[in-house]
């Protein structure tokens, strides 16, 4: 479903923002992308929905080469694509509804067809109640429902998420995952970049560590921080990974008594 | 594109329009002022043009001002002899009492203050030909031809400053509408590009929920053509008012400079003609506003 060989991004200003990432998500599967801010997810959805394009390396979503594809096709791929944000993204001017609408008006669906659809994605994330209420009206929780609602509308095979539970509290932003997860059992695929541990915790999904452009952790199962195999006899153990200097090495991994430090944190 | 996505575009241009209150009338408020000076300068320089290219129809005519010690039979021998001229049409005879009558009552308090009438007859000849004037004016004003007459003026001259007058509008007009038109359209084009910045969270949604960019466009483009179709109407009716009234004051002085010359450009045509210019303007100006947003694919 998404595919990256050896792809790098880099800035005009010489930034590297990726660094010869390769990778490969499944259909169906749920994917946490973590790391410090600045380590490259944003990035990396970014190119997942043709926002930025790679400097070298292949980038292929949803069947799509997106270093072959054209501008003018861009929007017809984009609808294969659910997006969320951190700040919902809704149009303050719009009810729930016509905020959900929207996505499927904007791509030229008959009326009929928006009628029928729009009601069954506001139940699937629970905010059939409240149709006509305007984004101002609701929490911040609704209004990410509402911004997942409006993603899932067209039905898209791929959701990327960057943040979902940026601004929400706690137990909020447990529902919102459980929402996702409930999605992701429908068959949709979801890629969630996040800095939220106690989510990524409590889903134990495949992890994807990004560190300053660099793919550096790819773990099934796995909880926000890296898992060390007791090493008593090695207390300083030092796994060695390609391309990464001392500090950031330190920053990742750190010996068991010291390991709590989330990978964000610990690059602060 | 279907019946139904054109009626919801055509409905988010106006949603948009309404919810962007201040912003729409900031917009149409210098659509509007933009306008109006094309909109006047345009109509100021087509009307003296108009006049320049009507006047010499209408003075064609010589005035023959006769000595006031000349008879009234002395008159009629000048009127006899000037008919005979070349390039003469007809002649015309106001009497020096016509003449008085006319005054005392355009200037009742002036004539109050004169005893006597000191106004002399008049001869109004129309020439034939308006492009020469010039010989036929110094015939009459030849003393050994014509002693009783005093004095000759022609509106030769006038017709003469008029159309190298319109000459002048007519090249610094040209120049200036062309400024004045890019000028309308970088305010327009800066104007909608406030409209649009504005709306680039939207814009931006539009484009990651799979929107094409004629899509995104359409509504856009759509404001910018209301604002810009508004805007001259609004003008127009100012440049209709505003040429309504100077016209009148043209009227109430009296010169002789400008008649009164039907315009072929009426009411309806130039609202229309504005209209046009505005809808046109609202449009590239929009185009072009926008361009920088869509590009960001």
């Amino acid at each position: 479903m998404i595919d990256l060989q050896d792809v790098t991004v880099s800035y005009r200003d010489n930034t590297l923002a990726l660094s010869h990432v390769s990778l490969s998500v499944k259909k169906g599967e749920f994917v946490f992308v973590v790391g410090p801010t600045g380590a490259g997810k944003s990035t990396f959805l970014k190119l997942l929905y043709r926002e930025e394009r790679p400097t070298s390396g292949r980038v292929v979503v949803a069947g799509e080469d997106l270093n072959a594809i054209a501008l003018n096709a861009i929007p017809f791929f984009r609808r294969k694509l659910g997006i969320v944000f951190q700040d919902f993204g809704l149009l303050p001017s719009k009810t729930v509804y016509e905020n959900v609408a929207f996505a499927l008006r904007v791509i030229g669906m008959p009326r009929q067809e928006i009628r029928r659809k729009v009601p069954v994605a506001l139940e699937m994330v629970g905010m059939s109640h409240r149709p006509d209420a305007f984004p101002g009206q609701l929490s911040g929780g609704e209004q990410q429902r509402v911004a997942i609602a409006r993603a899932l509308v067209n039905e898209p095979p791929i959701l990327l998420a960057d943040e979902p539970t940026g601004n929400l509290d706690p137990d909020t932003s447990t529902g919102i995952v459980e929402l996702l997860s409930h999605i992701n059992q429908t068959g949709t695929t979801i890629v969630v970049a996040t800095h939220d541990t106690a989510i990524v915790d409590r889903m134990q999904k495949r992890v994807l560590g990004f560190e300053r452009g660099s793919l550096v952790r790819d773990e099934q199962d796995a909880a926000y921080r890296l898992r060390i195999p007791e090493m008593p006899d090695a207390p300083e153990s030092v796994i060695a990974l390609p391309d990464m200097d001392t500090g950031e090495r330190d920053a990742m991994f750190t010996p068991p008594s010291t390991a709590n430090v989330p990978i964000g944190e610990a690059a602060c | 594109m279907s019946f139904g996505s054109l009626f919801f575009l055509i409905q988010e241009a106006f949603f948009n329009i309404r919810r962007n209150g201040l912003m729409s009338l900031a917009a149409l408020g210098t659509v509007t002022v933009a306008l109006t000076v094309l909109g006047a300068s345009l109509w100021t320089a087509y009307r003296i043009n108009e006049v320049a290219q009507d006047e010499p129809k209408t003075f064609n005519e010589v005035d023959v001002f006769m000595s006031r010690r000349a008879t009234r039979a002395q008159t009629l021998d000048v009127i006899n002899g000037v008919k005979k001229l070349p390039n003469v049409g007809s002649v015309r005879l106001v009497t020096k009492e016509t003449a008085w009558a006319e005054m005392q009552r355009r200037e009742p308090k002036l004539t109050q203050a004169m005893d006597t009438n000191p106004l002399p007859d008049k001869l109004e000849v129309e020439a034939v030909d308006p492009s020469h004037m010039d010989p036929l004016v110094r015939r009459l004003g030849r003393k050994a031809e014509f002693p009783d007459v005093a004095d000759v003026t022609a509106a030769s001259q006038e017709v003469k400053m008029l159309l190298g007058l319109a000459r002048l509008v007519k090249a610094v007009g040209l120049a200036a509408a062309a400024g004045l038109f890019v000028a309308t359209l970088f305010i327009v084009h800066n104007t909608i590009r406030l409209t649009v910045f504005a709306r680039r969270r939207e814009i931006k949604i539009m484009q990651l929920v799979g929107a094409t960019p004629g899509f995104i466009r359409f509504p856009l483009l759509l404001e910018g053509v209301f604002h810009g179709v508004v805007g001259a109407g609004i003008a127009g009716a100012l440049v209709l008012y505003g040429g309504h009234e100077v016209a009148r004051f043209i009227h109430e002085i009296n010169t002789p400079l400008v008649g009164d010359v039907p315009s072929r450009l009426g009411p309806v045509e130039l609202v229309a003609g504005l209209v046009a210019i505005g809808a046109l303007v609202g449009l590239v100006g929009s185009h072009f506003a926008m361009r920088r947003f869509l590009k960001q694919v």
